[in-house]
């Protein structure tokens, strides 16, 4: 700190440590930490208190109805003290039911039903799979990107990449939606060739099917593994290859040996990139599917947050894919052995 | 110059795949804006009612629209007035740190660009709701500028990093004081990066979704609005929507080549 001091002066550099801790503590630390925080907690539900407080008021009722037919006085008192606190009991719960208390524990996590934690697993699954399909696909262009000759036809071939990818996540989305909705650009050429009818609703249900999201989602990321991939294949040195194939190796110990180990931390970051905006992508399956198909993790933590107005559930939900997340990028930067000056470029 | 690596059938086929994969990555965008010429009320180019305009028109007059659009703006200006300052400030630390010390915060500060989105957006949401701010366009730009915010710093860091410290010394040493070397050496050598900066900062924003989608809360920015309406249904005004996006994005790339070609020659 004091060679900021010693470059900027005092009250520069203490401006500049305000704003980056600012930053790092209302941006980034206290936000995570109060999500992990009320991903701990929760109320107990209104319904059951309620149920409680109606259940003691039937006693209170019973037992009045035994007071006033009661003619012994040592049972009348003893039967005024149990209205008494059963009376108490109701009050207690009634402040209760509009102020319900906090309870700290795990259980938003473990309380996850069934069907939600199933949905999990398949989503990750999912991303996993759109990751690795991206990967396939990536390779080759990433390839001929890097290693293209004559600088005009790599401009070329950057700008043809980087246009699709400037364009908004959500149009790119929407094009897709548009060629494979029920009336879409497949269908409707179907029905050009009469394949199907689509006076008499008789469409191919696309979108119903889950590989819809996955061609969208590809569509949507692919970039993201792409350009890591290109940016360190660029420095191979191309005599290398030469060099391996003089000496006769073939082409596919070529790219095991020579191209493959150089890209790995462009691998390794198009990866991470790839399998977390998958993961924790929204807006592909919220619209590719329209609630049609099968929902994906981020729906779910959606609805627990603007629909069923469950917070604590849906923070914990949240927590838990950025766990995930978290331990992807773990294993990743330790499989190909990259840190994390070489993802962030 | 260029020596084939590969044989000449190895080449065409690497060729063809190119050829496709640009295919693929442009025919959905082409069809899309092919159909917000068509008359019919569908999205659709396999049905062909007729050219028109109607469409942009249409949208001339959507308010909702147009008042996302407007929201859009404001997100993105709010997020480049504190992303930047922020992003520069990181990376001032961060040069001046050691390699030990420099690595914990620096991992903290690109963590961000590593979190999904969602979890930027919710995290964002609660932490303001306990100051009794609700989700809106000031949480919005919260959320989107804490990751916006790294993709700065990262800007900043490199191009410090080929700064000739030597200068500023010198200036120092030569009696000048501390605001005036930071005005009229440091801001001077970062002044492209702020700029460029900026533009991607506007950018990032202006298609942010899956983080904006959790702290809008009952506003609506352009793109939270688009998506709404899909689930709805198709509408070819949100195809006019995407030929101006395809439009200004080739524009921006065709002037980009044309710059960036010029000095070369």
């Amino acid at each position: 700190m004091g060679s900021l001091a010693r470059a900027y002066g005092r009250p520069l550099a203490a401006a500049i440590l305000a704003i980056a801790a600012l930053w790092i503590l209302a941006l980034i630390l206290v936000p995570l930490g109060a999500m992990v925080e009320q991903s701990l907690w929760w109320r107990e539900s209104k319904g059951d208190i309620s149920l409680q407080i109606d259940r003691i008021y039937n006693d209170i009722a019973t037992i009045q109805l035994d007071r006033a037919s009661e003619t012994d006085p040592a049972k009348q008192a003893a039967l005024d003290a149990t209205l008494e606190q059963r009376q108490a009991e109701a009050t207690a719960l009634e402040a209760q039911e509009k102020d319900p208390p906090k309870t700290y524990g795990l259980a938003n996590f473990t309380r996850m039903s069934g069907l939600h934690l199933y949905i999990f697993v398949r989503t990750i699954l999912y991303a996993l799979m759109v990751t690795g399909l991206a990967f396939v696909v990536c390779y080759p262009v990433a390839y001929v990107v890097a290693l293209a000759s004559g600088p005009r036809k790599a401009v070329i071939l950057m700008v043809a990449l980087i246009v699709p990818y400037a364009i908004n996540e959500l149009l790119r989305v929407y094009a897709w939606l548009m060629i494979l909705d029920y009336r879409g650009v497949i269908n409707g050429l179907l029905s050009w060739f009469g394949v199907v009818d689509l006076d008499n609703r008789g469409w191919i249900p696309f979108l119903e099917n889950p590989s819809a999201v996955f061609l969208a989602m590809i569509y949507t990321y692919v970039l993201f593994m792409v350009f890591p991939m290109v940016n360190t294949l660029e420095t191979l040195d191309r005599n290398q290859i030469e060099a391996a194939r003089d000496l006769g190796a073939s082409t596919l110990r070529i790219h095991r040996r020579v191209i493959i180990p150089h890209a790995k931390p462009g691998i390794a970051v198009g990866c991470i990139m790839t399998f977390m905006l998958s993961a924790g992508s929204y807006s592909v399956p919220a619209i590719m599917t329209r609630g049609q198909g099968g929902d994906w993790f981020s729906q779910l933590v959606y609805r627990q947050f603007y629909e069923s107005n469950n917070w604590n559930m849906g923070s914990a939900y949240a927590v838990s894919l950025l766990v995930v997340c978290t331990t992807f990028i773990l294993i990743m930067m330790r499989l190909f052995g990259v840190g994390l000056r070489d993802i962030a470029k | 110059m260029s020596t084939a690596i590969e044989s000449p059938g190895a080449r065409l086929v690497l060729n063809i795949y190119i050829g496709l994969f640009v295919l693929y990555l442009f025919l959905p965008l082409a069809v899309m804006s092919a159909a917000a010429f068509n008359s019919f009320d569908y999205p659709s180019v396999t049905q062909w009612r007729g050219f028109t305009l109607q469409w942009f028109v249409a949208l001339a007059h959507d308010q909702r629209l147009l008042q996302g659009l407007v929201n859009s703006v404001l997100v993105a200006l709010g997020v480049i007035a504190v992303s930047i300052p922020a992003g520069l400030s990181g990376a001032l630390i961060l040069t001046r740190l050691g390699q030990r010390s420099g690595t914990v915060l620096y991992s903290v500060l690109v963590s961000p660009v590593l979190t999904p989105g969602i979890i930027l957006g919710i995290s964002s949401l609660i932490f303001w709701r306990e100051f009794g701010v609700p989700g809106g366009l000031f949480v919005a730009v919260m959320a989107q500028s804490s990751f916006i915010a790294s993709y700065a710093m990262l800007l900043f860091l490199a191009r410090l990093q080929r700064q000739d410290r030597t200068l500023e010394e010198a200036a120092l040493d030569l009696g000048a004081s501390h605001t005036l070397v930071f005005r009229r050496i440091t801001l001077p050598f970062l002044a492209p990066t702020c700029f460029t900066a900026a533009v991607v900062a506007f950018l990032q924003s202006f298609e942010n979704y899956n983080t904006t989608v959790f702290a809008i809360g009952g506003e609506w920015t352009l793109v939270t609005e688009i998506a709404s309406r899909l689930r709805f249904g198709l509408s070819p005004v949100i195809n006019v929507v995407g030929v101006i996006f395809v439009v200004l994005t080739l524009v921006a790339a065709v002037a980009y080549v044309v710059l960036k070609g010029k000095p070369r020659r």
